[in-house]
């Protein structure tokens, strides 16, 4: 009760609030007048203008009338010579004005001077008075993307839940007691029906409204015409969809200001996105604006076309197609147009004619055509015809077609048959016959008749066939100079007869081949003309090599000598032979044969029988042909590979497709695979290999022996000649002349001190050294005891001791023996004396130095009979290694020197290289001694390379050393022997020293 | 053929009742899925347009009505539903509603089922007695006409409650004439039993 008093207080009166200020006061605005505009949510504000007193600035304010919020402020300036009696202004608001009520007041202002407000109130459905639920904007139509702010009033003494738009859930802000708002921003086009927005109070009580949201009018590509003559249609395209359905909402059309609706002249064309209006004219207007208006809630467009209908006539499609006369190749239409007609209008007709095999376009042309007549058609055709027609002044479009109607052309006898003769070279073959096609047959084919006939017999046979057997057998007998006639069937009558004489087929008969490529999936084939055809030739083809072969061909007419020969049943990889023929009178006569591929692809075959054979070094590889069904191709080569690891190495390509071997050369033994491809231009097959071991030859091992003995008798030769070149050098170098030993000039040969005594020649006493053995020790192993058995009265008592018989020192006597007569002899043979002549500087040297002479080592055997000197050069590795010439060399001070007995004097470069001595010996009993070569080597010296033997040293284990001396010698000629026996080895070492 | 009545009537009372039956129970499921269509079209909550007052106010379960009465009245609420329906119909139409989808097709079903199972409980009506359906009340402007009162969306709420009565409607139709029909074949088990008694009792005597 009380908010009814309230509003009523502020519905019924204007409230002037007082301003008091200091000074001039402008004067308040009168009859302000507030006109609400809902659907465009706009308040329309007016106010007198007071004319005594102008003003030109006024302040308007714009409140939620409940909340007092100001929601709009601003301060308008209005000319002072402005028309009228009153000002005015406009506001719209961003809420429904139905949401809440708005106080809007005016008041007028001089500079900072105002007047008192002057209010009116435009009062909201969320008033007292209106108790139910609403929600505002309703039924709203808005543009996809806007802004849409709703206001949901709810019920009194209810309260305000929530706000969704679909299914979304809105922000909401209070407006007044009872209204609340929610913005909705870049709205999706809704679908038909609208986008539902409703409101829930805590009643879960439902408020709600609709809002449509879609596009202005969108329409497009006007195009204005006329097909009756009496009106104009114009037509154009809806283009975007304006999601606006509904007579309040959608599009409505109006043509030269004239209403198009959908229940009378507003239909949609056959294309869907067309629409198209009708508007009763007169033809004669000339060229003028054809304008179309869209509106819709969010908009309005217009479309011009500018035309002169006369120019733009398209006809109606005509009516009741029908054929008056059909026969079997031509038929004649006619058609009506509609009620108006076109009697004197020129036009041009089309008549579209198809059939299962074809179609036709015929023209025709005319003012008013109505009929047409068909040329040209096949028998016993199913046909279907229709029309259409457009103006043939001003050529506007083509008109729409008629309804299709259908007709069937009348039999006529078939075409004569396209037959040929196929024979095997078993002299058995058929006679074939291609189907006639549907344009051929000219109704259905009821059977086949096949005549045989002999010239020479002059008789006739004839077989029916049904219809679908295609081939004959040839004639019986002896098909020499039979004549084949076949003729076709149908219920219209027999085709004309085809004849052919069946040719002589001579076994054996051997035609050139020549090779032809396929192209695109056919062959292109030449041949010379041939003189003699009378009626062109044929190309016959059939798959090579197969057996009763279903035969094709293809007659050329006479005049042509090439034919491309295409067909479905080549097959890619099939060799397929060619013949043609010359047609003539008779028998048709073979020009030539060809064999081709369509496509050739790589061989699906190897090479067969591969077989690898050892020549030597060499292996020859042999193959046979692939077989034809496996080549796939013509075979352009083979290639030969062997393989390396994972992969085949080409090692040869062979290019000449009749090879059928390759010899490869030069192998080493060893095991080989090889593998072999053929090839053809589409490529190589997967190949097959071989393997062979392949065996080292005879010959070469021969060969190796006989270079090899070559290069040693090469060797040998060349040795020889060396050393015969170099005689004198290797002479010196390995064999020099030992010197004799010289006497002094002051030789005694008197008697006297020594000239009374003759030498005597005593084997000399020596140590007996024997050799006690270890068995314990090992045999290789060269330590012996040694124990010396010294004889009595040694020194002096040697030359009473009996002269040492044992046998097993013979050669030290001999030698011995040698030396002492040599020396007693005096000078001796030419060699001696030359010797000694040019020898006599070093006689003096010899004189004072101790000569040693090695006798060598030799076995006990070899030593037995053979002097010593003589085997002594064959002791290689043990010869003198000092050169007269050195030895000559040697300065004279030695011989002047002191040494009277250098027994370990200086020997000028033959030295010891080691110094061995027994320690259970003094050095003076036996300070001489070389070690046996064959000594094993200390450990802390090698094996001395063996030169001249210290006499210092004392025999080595297992050897027996033998000493023989002079017992009374000069002083200065002392003569020690020492020899060595061998113990394991029974080897010895004779070592003569001349002290002279 | 055996069961045919006068005016174009198949089959026997009880053969005709059962198909009645089985057609108000089909309805029945038709009109709950279309219900179901309508409501994912309009994003309405399961919650929302369910009112408990009837559109239209027949009260056919009245226990002093007779079998035919009874009938009678669903065949005039029915009507009155297919009125509502069509009315509905022909508003969405104009709005521009209808995009041939689901929704319209099994609304253009129920509203051809629904004129057969009219046809059928007419024809389970007695000859001479109440054919005439009941017209709408005049007072109530609900009954006549829901969707000129508001705006769009009140519409929409006052078609959710014409699918709803649709949906009252052929169920009590089907439970109505289930009731009926085992009535009638217990009538008929008790007629036939004492008519069997009285001949086996004639034979007897």
């Amino acid at each position: 009760m009380d908010h009814c008093l309230l509003w009523a207080l502020l519905l019924t009166s204007q409230v002037r609030v007082s301003q008091c200020q200091n000074g001039f006061q402008p004067p308040v605005p009168q009859r302000v007048r507030v006109e609400p505009d809902f659907v465009s949510q706009v308040l329309s504000i007016a106010w007198d203008k007071d004319l005594t007193y102008p003003v030109l600035f006024y302040d308007i304010e714009v409140l939620r009338t409940e909340l007092g919020e100001i929601v709009y402020n601003y301060t308008i300036e209005v000319r002072a010579d402005s028309a009228g009696r009153f000002h005015h202004w406009n506001w719209t608001s961003p809420i429904p004005l139905e949401c809440t009520s708005h106080t809007v007041r005016v008041r007028s202002r001089q500079q900072q001077h105002t007047s008192d407000w002057s209010e009116q109130i435009v009062p909201g459905m969320d008033i007292p008075v209106n108790t139910g639920a609403k929600m505002y904007p309703q039924d709203r139509v808005v543009a996809v993307g806007s802004n849409t702010t709703f206001c949901c009033i709810v019920q009194e003494r209810k309260e305000f839940k929530s706000f969704k738009y679909k299914t979304s859930i809105l922000n909401s802000t209070r407006l007044s007691r009872r209204s609340y708002a929610g913005t909705v921003t870049n709205q999706p086009p809704s679908i038909p029906s609208g986008t539902n927005v409703v409101c829930l109070d805590d009643s879960n009580y439902y408020t709600g409204t609709v809002v449509f949201v879609g596009y202005p009018p969108g329409d497009r590509d006007l195009v204005c015409e006329t097909r009756d003559l009496v009106s104009v249609e114009c037509q154009w395209r809806i283009g975007q969809d304006t999601y606006l359905r509904g007579v309040q909402r959608q599009t409505h059309y109006t043509l030269n200001g004239k209403q198009c609706k959908l229940h009378n002249n507003l239909v949609k064309s056959s294309k869907k996105d067309k629409l198209q209006c009708q508007l009763s004219v007169t033809l004669d207007q000339g060229e003028i604006n054809w304008t179309l208006g869209a509106r819709n809630p969010l908009g309005t467009i217009q479309l011009t076309d500018k035309a002169d209908i006369n120019h733009r006539v398209r006809p109606h499609a005509p009516l009741e197609v029908y054929t008056a006369n059909v026969y079997s190749r031509n038929a004649s239409v006619h058609w009506r147009w509609g009620p108006n007609g076109y009697r004197t209008l020129p036009l041009e007709c089309q008549a579209h004619v198809n059939s299962s095999e074809n179609t036709y376009t015929f023209d025709y042309s005319g003012p008013g055509v109505s009929e047409a007549l068909l040329k040209d058609l096949q028998p016993d055709e199913e046909y279907t015809v229709r029309i259409r027609c457009r103006t043939q002044q001003n050529t506007w479009k083509w008109g729409d077609w008629s309804l299709d109607y259908n007709f069937q052309t009348i039999k006529e006898r078939p075409d004569a048959l396209n037959i040929w003769v196929w024979m095997d070279s078993n002299q058995t073959g058929y006679v074939k016959w291609k189907p006639l096609s549907k344009s051929e047959s000219h109704g259905q084919i009821v059977a086949y008749e096949v005549t045989y006939w002999n010239p020479e017999e002059d008789g006739r046979r004839t077989l029916s066939l049904p219809q679908t057997q295609h081939r004959a057998p040839l004639c019986p007998g002896d098909i020499g100079d039979c004549v084949i006639t076949v003729t076709a069937r149908n219920s219209a009558g027999t085709s004309p007869a085809a004849s052919i004489t069946i040719p002589r087929f001579s076994a054996g008969e051997v035609h050139t081949l020549y090779k032809v490529s396929g192209r695109n999936g056919g062959f292109d084939l030449f041949w010379p003309p041939y003189a003699n055809t009378s009626c062109g030739y044929v190309v016959e083809w059939c798959p090579t090599g197969k057996q009763d072969c279903d035969v094709d061909w293809r007659k050329v007419p006479a005049g042509n000598a090439s034919a491309r020969i295409e067909s479905g049943s080549f097959v890619a990889g099939v060799r397929y032979t060619f013949s043609i023929y010359a047609c003539s009178s008779g028998a048709p006569e073979l020009l030539e044969r060809r064999q081709g591929y369509v496509v050739e692809l790589a061989p699906a075959q190897h090479v067969s029988e591969l077989k690898a054979q050892q020549y030597g070094s060499d292996v020859l590889l042999s193959w046979d042909e692939v077989p034809l069904d496996g080549r796939r191709g013509f075979i352009c080569g083979y290639t030969v590979y062997t393989p390396n690891g994972s992969h085949l190495v080409p090692i040869e390509n062979i290019t000449d497709p009749n090879t059928r071997s390759y010899m490869v050369r030069h192998l080493s033994p060893g095991f080989y695979k090889f593998t072999v491809k053929a090839h053809t231009s589409g490529g190589q097959d997967g190949g097959v290999t071989v393997s062979l071991k392949l065996d080292p030859s005879t010959d070469w091992l021969v060969i190796e022996i006989l270079v090899a003995l070559g290069a040693m008798t090469g060797f040998l030769f060349l040795i020889t000649i060396f050393c015969y070149t170099k005689r004198q050098w290797v002479k010196k170098t390995f064999y020099p002349e030992i010197p004799e030993p010289k006497l002094p000039e002051e030789w005694p040969t008197t008697p006297g001190t020594f000239g009374s005594r003759t030498l005597a020649v005593e084997p000399c006493p020596h140590n007996t050294v024997h050799i006690v053995e270890n068995p314990e020790r090992e045999s290789d192993k060269f330590s012996p005891e040694v124990e010396l058995e010294e004889e009595e009265g040694d020194g002096a008592g040697a030359g009473e001791s009996p002269p040492d018989t044992d046998s097993s020192d013979p050669v030290v006597l001999r030698y011995y023996n040698q030396v002492v007569d040599d020396g007693s002899q005096g000078p001796r043979s030419a060699d001696s004396s030359s010797s000694s002549s040019s020898d006599s500087s070093s006689t003096s040297l010899a004189s004072t130095r101790t000569d040693v002479t090695y006798t060598g080592i030799q076995s006990a055997a070899s030593s037995s009979g053979a002097p010593v000197q003589p085997e002594a050069s064959d002791m290689g590795g043990y010869r003198p290694q000092m050169t007269p010439e050195l030895a000559s060399a040697e300065p004279q001070a030695d011989s002047a020197g002191p040494a009277d007995f250098p027994l370990l004097g200086d020997f000028g470069g033959y030295q010891p290289q080691i110094t061995w001595r027994a320690d259970s010996r003094p050095a003076s009993t036996a300070p001489w001694a070389a070690p046996h070569p064959s000594a094993p080597p200390s450990s802390s010296s090698p094996t001395p390379p063996l030169r001249r033997a210290q006499i210092a040293y004392p025999p080595p284990p297992g050897f027996t050393t033998c000493c023989r001396a002079n017992p009374d010698p000069p002083p200065s000629r002392r003569h020690h022997a020492v020899s060595f026996f061998g113990g394991d080895t029974g080897l010895f070492q004779l070592i003569s020293v001349f002290n002279p | 053929m055996a069961g045919a009545g006068a005016g174009g009537r198949a089959g026997s009372v009880r053969s005709r009742t059962g198909r009645a039956v089985a057609l108000a129970r089909l309805l029945n499921r038709d009109c709950t899925r279309l219900l179901e269509l309508y409501r994912e079209r309009e994003n309405f909550p399961p919650e929302m347009c369910l009112e408990k007052d009837r559109i239209v106010a027949l009260s056919p379960s009245a226990p002093h009505l007779s079998a035919n009465e009874r009938v009678w009245l669903l065949h005039s609420a029915l009507h009155q539903c297919l009125r509502l329906l069509e009315r509905v119909i022909g508003w969405e139409d104009e709005q521009g509603f209808g995009e041939e989808g689901e929704y319209e097709s099994m609304r253009s079903t129920v509203k051809d089922r629904l004129g057969h199972l009219l046809q059928s409980t007419k024809t389970l009506l007695v000859e001479g007695e109440g054919i005439a359906p009941l017209t709408p009340n005049p007072d109530n402007p609900e009954e006549t006409d829901g969707l000129e009162k508001g705006g769009i969306f009140e519409a929409k709420l006052w078609t959710c409650r014409v699918l709803q009565e649709l949906i009252h409607w052929t169920q009590s139709t089907a439970q109505t004439l289930h009731t009926m029909h085992s009535e009638r074949d217990k009538e008929r088990g008790k007629t036939t039993g004492r008519k069997g008694k009285r001949e086996r009792g004639g034979i007897q005597s």
